[in-house]
């Protein structure tokens, strides 16, 4: 779900009033809209593109399309966004006509809500969901998923989780900020200086006794110190982990907040990066922004989807060797198994470990028949159950283990 | 060149003459950064010229290029400066047998003589004309605290040593920072620089770099060459080859005195585009289902206008 074309016009609409009385009100405005949008665009980044301005011939359409960008923007993924604003608001500026057509059939796949977004229209709060829109690529013949909104085969549903109590919550939080810790903490093969240290560290030695004179009377050690580990989330929130999903938003809610470096996604049929929609210490609002702006939230699973969409759009960005990635799901998957198994390989080569927790493992007689599960079984460094509070104190002494 | 003389026009052109090919927008960057003093953000695929750009423009600014290469665990003593122990520890050696005032020589060992100069500092204190240019390469690979602290010295260009004093540079050096974007980069860095995305080249660019590196290709083959590598950039493969895969593939090519493509020329040499044992798999079973359409290229690519 990206911002709807009719809502950056009339964001434009609205600092209209501020056209025409230079050209530093006119980029004010201009970063207004765009940060409305979406763009992460500060002051100090106007004030440059402004300084930048008066170094080119803005008669140039191109030039002065590419000195605000290379000055507003900082990131690939807000190039697209960037463009649509720019055709809206400079059109009857510029002497060019802005391509709008073409912009609404570029699909996008749902990502974010930035947090920062200034709240002026009602309208424009409601649809902007997603900052940087992305093209996903679905297959080699550059066949494109159409916008979740109109696509009949899924089960859309926007669920209110509002209803969450937060005293039966506290105890699995307790629980979870546990285990975050544990899955967070790694050795780091950089060291640190320690009184009680492993070997020593010749630099410092030396440094410490050049007030002696250079002999050496004070030994300096160092010793691994502790690098925390990133953390990926990708929570299956289709409806066959209809029952799970409180749970599920608990464990992204409570992981991420208490942890730096995590990242979290929700995925059924499309992939959502919600890392934004979670960065926040209240868990109502929280579930509040994610109930409206996440698509797909009960409907059908395509895990080889959302983990192509994964490795194209986000892994090279996120997941390095360092990286954990936490997959939660049934494996109860409607899509390419063939495709699924590939990605899983990819993601497999890419990150440190990947840990697959189930909530069906826990029943006695469950074995990981469904093809999906059966296709990631090999790639798993670990598999789990997560279906209540004792199976995440297991998990816990798990990954104590694993990182030791 | 001089730098107040510049325009977008005249750094293309000279880019060119160093056979540099860049389109406008990445020229009018580069003009941007140079004339208000705002370091460049480059991101883009692996081999599509990052790197190349900061090492041309040191030519054709006729300055000094300094490369800091980021690695894990790159900190502030690699980077910026150290004071040199060993030379410090011999001077205090020598000057115990001459028994010398002891806070003279304190003084005398704090000194820049005993100061082993890193890339950061270097590019800093560099007196010339022209300011140096200051290529930190592959940024993502370095922590994110070495991140935060040259947040510090990129904004006021100063670096303060304690036992000597704080050192501001004289000539605010061109800055080039480079990101494969293996990890997100923090965005107050992010802020205070130019920002640039560098594509894949287009067809018509890629020729016209191959033909200007090397001059001695036949006119057919490197159409032939650039419209091959546009066509697997579009396929699913897992490392997509950049415009440093046909520069490599086109010398190849030249070396075995090849003039025209095939499927067996293609099977031979594909050890210069792809470097993954998976992709080189998946090349040849789609030479050998002939879903490459290897004619059908050859014969778009002649009438392609150059």
């Amino acid at each position: 779900m990206q911002i709807s074309d009719e809502a950056i016009s009339k964001a434009v609409e609205r600092y209209s009033a501020v056209r025409g009385q230079g050209t530093l009100a006119n980029l004010l405005a201009f970063g207004r809209v765009l940060k409305e949008a979406g763009v992460r665009v500060s002051l100090s980044q106007v004030m440059d593109a402004s300084r930048s301005l008066e170094l080119v011939d803005i008669a140039r359409r191109a030039d002065f399309y590419t000195v605000l960008r290379s000055n507003l923007v900082s990131d690939k993924e807000e190039i697209p966004l960037f463009d649509r604003v720019f055709d809206c608001f400079w059109q009857e500026h510029g002497p060019e006509e802005s391509p709008m057509e073409s912009v609404e059939m570029t699909p996008s796949s749902s990502e974010e809500k930035r947090g920062d977004s200034v709240g002026a229209g009602g309208s424009l709060e409601e649809v902007i969901v997603q900052a940087s829109s992305q093209e996903v690529k679905l297959s080699e013949e550059s066949e494109r998923i159409a916008v979740p909104t109109y696509s009949p085969h899924e089960a859309l549903n926007k669920k209110d989780f509002s209803e969450m109590g937060i005293e039966e919550s506290r105890a699995i939080s307790r629980a979870l900020l546990l285990i975050a810790t544990k899955i967070a903490t790694q050795v780091s093969r950089r060291k640190k200086r320690a009184s009680k240290g492993e070997e020593i560290d010749p630099r410092w030695t030396m440094r410490k006794n050049i007030k002696y004179g250079g002999e050496i009377i004070q030994l300096v050690s160092r010793k691994r110190r502790i690098k925390k580990t990133r953390v990926v989330l990708l929570c299956d929130v289709s409806g066959s982990m209809d029952c799970y999903s409180r749970f599920l938003i608990q464990f992204m809610y409570g992981l991420q907040n208490e942890l730096w470096g995590v990242e979290t996604f929700v995925f059924s049929t499309s992939l959502s990066r919600i890392t934004h929609l979670i960065r926040t210490k209240d868990i109502g609002s929280a579930l509040e922004r994610i109930s409206h702006s996440v698509l797909g939230w009960s409907g059908g699973t395509n895990i080889g989807r959302s983990l192509y969409t994964f490795n194209r759009e986000f892994a090279p960005s996120l997941v390095t060797h360092r990286t954990v990635v936490v997959i939660i799901s049934d494996g109860w998957d409607r899509g390419d198994v063939g495709l699924l198994e590939r990605e899983m390989r990819g993601l497999k080569r890419r990150c440190h470990k990947i840990i697959w927790l189930n909530p069906l493992l826990a029943s006695e007689n469950y074995e990981p028949l469904c093809k999906g599960m059966q296709a990631a079984l090999p790639y798993l460094d670990l598999f789990l159950s997560v279906h209540n509070l004792n199976s995440l104190i297991t998990l816990g002494r798990t990954l104590q283990k694993l990182v030791a | 060149m001089n730098p107040k003389k510049l325009t977008i026009e005249k750094i293309q052109e000279a880019l060119r003459k160093q056979q540099y090919i860049c389109d406008r927008s990445l020229a009018t960057v580069v003009y941007l950064s140079i004339t208000i003093g705002k370091p460049v953000l480059l991101e883009g695929e692996a081999g599509v010229g990052k790197t190349e750009i900061a090492k041309v423009l040191a030519q054709v600014m006729e300055t000094k290029l300094i490369r800091l290469q980021c690695y894990e665990g790159l900190d502030a003593n690699t980077a910026l400066y150290e004071w040199n122990y060993p030379k410090q520890m011999l001077r205090i050696k020598l000057e115990e047998v001459s028994g010398r005032n002891r806070e003279a020589v304190e003084t005398e060992i704090f000194t820049e003589e005993y100061l082993v100069k890193r890339p950061l500092l270097e590019a800093i204190q560099s007196d010339g004309s022209t300011p140096p240019v200051l290529l930190i390469d592959e940024i993502d690979r370095a922590d994110m605290e070495f991140e935060a602290f040259l947040l510090e010295v990129l904004s006021d260009f100063q670096i303060t040593i304690p036992e000597i004093g704080t050192i501001r540079a004289k000539l605010r050096p061109y800055v080039f920072l480079t990101s494969n974007r293996t990890r997100e980069i923090h965005d107050a860095l992010k802020r205070r620089c130019l920002y640039h995305w560098i594509d894949y080249p287009v067809f018509e660019k890629e020729y016209e770099i191959v033909m200007t590196k090397f001059p001695q290709v036949q006119d057919h083959l490197a159409k032939q060459i650039c419209a091959f590598m546009q066509r697997v950039r579009q396929m699913n493969f897992y490392k997509r080859p950049g415009v440093a895969e046909t520069l490599d593939w086109a010398s190849a090519l030249v070396t075995l005195n090849r003039y025209e493509l095939d499927e067996k020329t293609v099977e031979e040499t594909m050890g210069c585009i792809f470097k993954y044992r998976e992709d080189l798999h998946h090349l040849k079973e789609e030479l050998a289902g002939k879903r490459l359409e290897l004619d059908q290229m050859v014969k778009e690519s002649s009438g392609l206008p150059a």
